[in-house]
């Protein structure tokens, strides 16, 4: 009897397993007879669902005999992973918003994507939406393309204006001594406990690898003037550019005028308790609702002080591409189309504050009412094309981590010069890219 | 025995059988295959040959990994002793809420790891933690409490004590009541202190439990992940990155399957090192 | 006067031991700017930490899931290991002593060396993003199984044999018979396998990618790391304190239980 009751509870145990594991393998269905059938993902934020489900509602109106189905991206604790393993398992989509330059070598080596190129049209389209040399950026390395730019979010210096005025800097800092000038003012110790609280600046010292994407690869790319860690394959970041950046921050740090503790109790930034923060167009929203009263500006990233011209700096960017396993190729470029029409970036702007790859942003005036409502997003529109990705080798993440040892012993511990740590950080790169060649 | 009943004996231990088969047996089998393929999970194995054992022999930041973990041992081990040995002495003599203070003390075991690291990654704080605060208030300077490449591991091996010293309070507190009254009645009749006692009766006598511990703990303290997982990343400047780390991280990080396998060989092979070494280290000494 | 001393250190070790719970809790009920204050007290108590926490992750379904697989995983270790632990004790076969080496020999074996083959496996049945890779690969256990196997040599064979003249199956023995007389050795096995499955972290950050199968120790360890806290204290001491809260519960009431199956052991949780 009480055997019974066991082997009933070990299977229902095991049926439960099984039905709980099945129901993440039962892939996409098969479409519906007749009419064509798209799947498209986009990122899984609130925002960009919102965005994706507006588009799609409309396209599936207009277009009764191909259907498109959203699904956002899995969410995973990277989307590349998702879409490797989706490569991998042959369950990728037909269409994905959400593909990040920098991990397309890996898509491609795989066989992953359908090169857009084919489309006759491709480069009217791409060219006349995102200016040539940016567009150009997003070759891949056999000479085709496989993405087609859809949107940034440029890092960028966000300054605490009240924190600056206090102690009479009233101008932005715009290269590397006028921003240590007004470091030196700001940084100080305000209830006189013989500790800083009040800093310039902080950057998580944890030497975790994607942080240096916003603080030492951007300042690289704003020093050297668009260049990145690559020059087609091979290593270029052995310049006397990636020398300066690190010893920016190696003064920075020297000089106290960024902790060298990891700050905890809240973000500083918000807290009022540091004067500048590198940032994203995402920032604006999470100052919005968490500190609604700060005063802040936003400005180009400071430069070294011979710079001169436009400053650059990177991109966040994610594009979109179309999938090898679709059995629509052509319907799924017409969909990408549409993804990218300036009706369709004006509500990308909208719903989610960040910035359409297009050379029209600011004359277009499809776009005007949104800028005029939010004039700080005039500044992330004329840094827009002067941006840069990551560049598309494999294993740019050890590649970053390699980055950020060398940041941490030179920046944040001073333990060596910035010409030492470049030199390794560079002689360790190579080593990688020997290595999984 | 009856061929029926047999039949039952091989019924009632197929489960581990297959279980073996499939998650002992084949995996050990397929990570010596593993060690001499690069591999990324997405596109195909490939044969490197010894390839990965070369780029282990010259990978500095490995055998840093190693280092990391047994400097954390030898700082983490006797605390550990230190402390637990203290409060089962203090436990074990007939006093109020005996039971409520081994419960307390006992409180972190039952805890998620990851818990303990959040609420001390807040107490050790260099600006505003609840440590300098206290350190501040009577006078002492701050200690930089994970942000200092020479301070990181102690504050982790630190935390780490916290957390697990309740278990060997217990095991302690077993060991002394083993411990026959009669040989500190005659002590005290020879006229021994209470010091010479503990020196002649108690710690002698605690041998076996000492080693049960130190073993105990050297093989919990060489799979040292969660905490600088969390808390510091393996930071400041590499002194907190222990060997599981290391691993994971390029496996799961960097998706080089093949050599993390590598790297879980070699590294097994020294844990089991060090356990043997330990063995016959502890028990050839005098009881 | 020693005996004073004695109280005074015992209590200083209480509060170094609890003080840091409490102050978890109360951080995570206390307004951002308050939290790094020693005092354990504040006039502005309020749940909002918690609703970040609950808007940010799906934080009860990682709760229930988590439930799920700690109670599958402890009710197949309990019934697999018995089985196999009355197989070794009681009955006679051929390879037992084999086998019997076998489970000692698993036991030693770091689980470093099969980490990175077992996900392979997990990739290779597809089963990660599934509740079987966080059940199956720790459905048995060999320290379980040991335990059972001694705990079960002390009951007297005439016992068993008498059942066996009345006609019960082995199978009905080891539940009918052997069982009811057994259950302090299982409900230490329930309480280390429970235990160690509700705190792993390890496994499910590897095997699980998805979200809403994640359990509650990982996603909360992603909460912290991957930045979803935006900086707020609060959150990640709210997100901790949910974590903390149903061990720190089931400890308190079953505490001596807890501190027991530990000792016969001397096994980390």
């Amino acid at each position: 009897m009480l055997v019974r009751r066991f082997s009933i509870s070990a299977l229902c145990v095991v049926i439960v397993c099984a039905y709980f594991g099945c129901s993440k393998a039962g892939g996409p269905d098969n479409n519906t007879t007749g009419s064509i059938e798209l799947t498209y993902w986009p990122a899984p934020n609130v925002q960009e669902i919102q965005l994706a489900d507006s588009i799609v509602h409309e396209w599936n109106r207009i277009h009764p005999d191909i259907h498109i189905r959203m699904q956002p991206l899995p969410v995973s604790q990277s989307s590349e992973e998702v879409l490797l393993a989706a490569i991998a398992g042959k369950t990728t989509p037909d269409v994905c918003s959400n593909i990040n330059p920098a991990a397309m070598s890996e898509f491609t080596k795989s066989g992953g994507l359908v090169s857009l190129d084919q489309f006759s049209d491709f480069d009217s389209i791409a060219s006349q939406r995102t200016p040539r040399p940016l567009l150009e950026t997003f070759r891949s390395g056999d000479g085709h393309y496989y993405q087609i730019p859809w949107k940034s979010n440029p890092v960028m210096m966000f300054y605490n204006m009240r924190m600056l005025r206090e102690v009479g800097v009233n101008e932005i800092p715009k290269t590397y001594s006028e921003y240590f000038a007004a470091a030196q003012k700001v940084t100080r110790d305000t209830n006189n406990d013989g500790q800083t609280d009040i800093w310039m600046g902080e950057r998580d010292v944890r030497p975790i690898w994607w942080q240096r994407l916003f603080d030492f690869f951007p300042m690289y790319i704003a020093a050297s003037d668009g260049k990145t860690l690559f020059d087609g394959t091979t290593v270029a970041f052995d310049n006397e550019y990636a020398r300066e950046v690190m010893g920016f921050f190696q003064e920075a740090y020297a000089k106290k005028y960024y902790p060298r503790t990891f700050f905890q109790g809240g973000d500083p930034f918000l807290l009022e308790k540091k004067a500048s923060h590198f940032s994203g167009p995402w920032e604006v929203a999470v100052i919005q609702k968490f500190a609604p009263s700060m005063e802040y500006t936003v400005a180009p990233l400071p430069v070294p002080d011979s710079h001169t011209g436009p400053v650059y700096t990177s991109g966040d960017f994610k594009n979109i591409a179309i999938f090898s396993t679709t059995k629509h190729p052509k319907e799924a470029w017409e969909f990408v189309k549409f993804l990218v029409t300036a009706k369709h970036d004006a509500a990308l702007l909208e719903i989610t504050d960040q910035i359409p790859i297009r050379g029209d942003l600011l004359s277009n005036p499809t776009f005007a009412d949104y800028f005029q409502r939010k004039p700080v997003m005039v500044v992330f529109a004329q840094q827009a094309p002067y941006t840069r990705g990551m560049d598309s080798a494999p294993d740019l993440k050890e590649i970053f981590d390699a980055i950020s040892q060398e940041y941490e012993a030179c920046a944040v511990f001073s333990r060596k010069t910035p010409a030492e740590a470049i030199h390794d950080a560079v002689d360790r790169t190579k080593v990688i890219a020997e290595w999984n060649k | 025995m009856s061929l029926t009943k047999k039949r039952t004996a091989y019924l009632l231990v197929l489960p581990y059988v297959v279980y073996f088969v499939a998650f002992v047996g084949y995996p050990l089998c397929f990570s010596l295959i593993l060690m001499f393929h690069r591999w990324d999970i997405v596109t195909p194995m490939e044969w490197v040959g010894l390839k990965n054992f070369i780029r282990l022999a010259a990978d500095r930041l490995f055998f840093k990994s190693i280092g990391n973990t047994l400097i954390f041992l030898l700082i983490h081990i006797p605390l550990q002793i230190a402390v637990a040995l203290g409060l089962a002495l203090l436990l074990n003599s007939r006093i109020w809420f005996r039971g409520f203070f081994r419960a307390v003390f006992f409180m972190p075991v039952v805890v998620s790891g990851v818990v303990v690291t959040i609420l001390w990654q807040q107490m050790y704080a260099y600006d505003n933690g609840v440590f300098n605060g206290i350190l501040s208030a009577v006078g002492v300077p701050r200690v930089p409490w994970l942000v200092d490449p020479g301070v990181a591991m102690s504050s982790i091996a630190l935390m780490a004590t916290w957390k697990n010293v309740g278990i060997y309070i217990v095991l302690f507190l077993v060991g002394l009541q083993n411990i026959p009254r009669e040989l500190y009645e005659s002590a005290e009749i020879d006229g021994a202190t209470s010091a010479r006692q503990f020196f002649h009766v108690t710690f002698p006598l605690l041998n076996p439990t000492i080693i049960a511990i130190v073993v105990l703990s050297t093989i919990g303290g060489f799979s040292l992940f969660i905490e600088p997982y969390v808390m510091t990343g393996g930071g400041p400047m590499q002194s907190t990155l222990s060997a599981m780390l290391y691993i994971y991280n390029q496996a799961f990080y960097f998706n080089h399957m093949g050599y993390a396998a590598t790297l879980g060989f070699v590294f097994a092979l020294i844990i089991l090192g060090v356990v043997v070494l330990q063995r016959k280290f502890i028990e050839t000494e005098p009881t | 006067m020693t005996k004073t001393l004695k109280y005074l250190a015992l209590a200083i070790g209480a509060v170094v031991f609890a003080y840091p719970f409490v102050w978890m809790i109360a951080g995570s009920l206390k307004p951002e700017m308050e939290i790094p204050n020693l005092s354990l007290w504040s006039s502005n108590f309020s749940l909002t930490s918690y609703a970040h926490v609950f808007e940010r992750i799906p934080i009860s379904r990682a709760f229930l899931n988590s439930m799920f697989v700690s109670c599958s995983i402890t009710a197949l270790v309990v019934v697999l290991s018995s089985m196999v632990g009355y197989a070794l004790a009681k009955l006679n076969f051929f390879g037992k002593e084999a086998l019997y080496l076998l489970i000692m020999f698993t036991m030693m074996i770091p689980f470093q060396i099969t980490l990175i083959p077992q996900y392979v496996l997990m990739v290779k049945l597809q089963w990660t993003d599934t509740y079987l890779a966080l059940i199956v690969p720790s459905m048995m256990s060999g320290l379980g199984i040991i335990l059972f196997r001694q705990s079960f040599r002390g009951i007297p064979d005439a016992l068993i044999d008498a059942a066996r003249m009345d006609g019960c199956s082995e199978f009905t023995i080891l539940f009918r018979l052997i069982w009811p007389l057994s259950k302090p050795v299982i409900l230490t096995v329930a309480i280390l396998t429970f235990m160690a499955s509700w705190n792993d972290v390890l496994w499910p950050l590897i095997v699980i990618r998805d979200r809403s199968l994640m359990t509650m120790p990982q996603l909360v360890t992603i909460f912290v790391t991957g930045g979803e806290a935006e900086s707020q204290l609060g959150s990640l001491l709210a997100a901790a304190t949910l974590l903390a809260l149903p061990v720190i519960l089931a400890y308190s009431f079953f505490q001596r239980y807890f501190i027991e199956s530990m000792a016969s052991t001397g096994i980390k949780g």
